[in-house]
């Protein structure tokens, strides 16, 4: 029988991780519940801006917890625990893509419409700049989402991506140039 | 930053996955892992029908390619065979023609000698 962990999140600062048979039945399912409430939003939103499909982000989003639910004992601190959630989850949207190489490139009208509200944005003007974000290659994908999404500084990216700084810049720096003409074609007279 | 960062930074928030998932994850996180499988189930697993499917594709195929191979090999024998034979005919109905002519020239001889 697997050895029962016990996390829990201290004053939304520590993570004490015991290993406790005992008190397992009772205690690690709050405190696991508990992290995952609080990163769910992370990491969906990760999959699901990179993946654009609800059904596979849920999907990839329990897969990277359930892997966090194995590997809890190696999480050190909750500074560690966003960094690994962030990793795995990156690292599982590129291999999901690789694997499905056949995936079917998208159309404007299959990119599903968020499920957070507009807050008085343009719609349109979110549609198409998703579409086109889902358009860029896997990598510079995920550096776009984790600058803008995660508001990760390059340096951060880099970490999380194991790839150089410089590669992190070059990516951003050449897909937002890529964003901007092609959004500029697509929405037409719009001042970006 | 640019109208256009902003726009991705609104467009890139983050999401909540629909109701209950915490308790999914958790549901799954609590379901008993698998038993290992012992040896003989390993070896069952050859014996599924997409894993038999492909077990007996690799016998045909271990078995075409050396088979293949012989009779590749007989061919080329074969019709080493066939040249050499062409080539002995061709040298026999030669030389028979040689002897041919060789004989009659000897009966004209014999027949010429008679005469004086």
């Amino acid at each position: 029988m697997r050895a029962r962990v016990r996390a829990s999140v201290v004053g939304g600062t520590a993570i004490r991780i015991e290993e406790d048979p005992e008190q397992a039945a009772q205690g690690e399912i709050p405190a696991f519940a508990d992290i995952v409430r609080e990163h769910q939003g992370m990491v969906f939103g990760l999959a699901y801006h990179f993946l654009h499909d609800r059904g596979l982000a849920e999907e990839l989003a329990q897969e990277v917890f359930l892997e966090l639910y194995r590997q809890l004992e190696r999480i050190e601190s909750p500074a560690h625990l966003v960094f690994w959630l962030r990793k795995v989850a990156s690292r599982r949207c590129i291999d999901q893509i690789r694997r499905r190489s056949f995936w079917p490139k998208l159309r404007l009208d299959e990119v599903p419409e968020p499920a957070t509200k507009t807050d008085g944005r343009d719609p349109m003007l979110s549609r198409a700049l998703a579409r086109l974000v889902a358009s860029l290659p896997e990598k510079p994908r995920m550096v776009v989402i984790l600058r803008y999404q995660e508001d990760l500084a390059p340096a951060e990216i880099a970490q999380v991506l194991g790839m150089p700084v410089a590669t992190v810049k070059s990516h951003l720096q050449r897909s937002l140039d890529m964003l901007r003409d092609k959004l500029a074609r697509a929405v037409g007279e719009i001042a970006i | 930053m640019s109208y256009l960062e902003e726009d991705l930074k609104r467009t890139l928030r983050r999401i909540e996955p629909s109701a209950g998932f915490a308790e999914r994850v958790l549901e799954r996180a609590n379901a008993p892992a698998p038993p290992e499988p012992s040896w003989w189930e390993s070896l069952g697993v050859l014996l599924r029908p997409p894993c038999v499917q492909w077990v007996a594709l690799s016998l045909v195929i271990s078995f075409m390619i050396p088979a293949a191979g012989v009779y590749r090999k007989e061919r080329q024998t074969r019709a080493e065979g066939e040249r050499a034979k062409q080539q002995l005919m061709f040298a026999v109905r030669v030389a028979g023609n040689k002897v041919h002519r060789v004989q009659q020239r000897v009966l004209e001889m014999g027949r010429m000698d008679t005469r004086i």
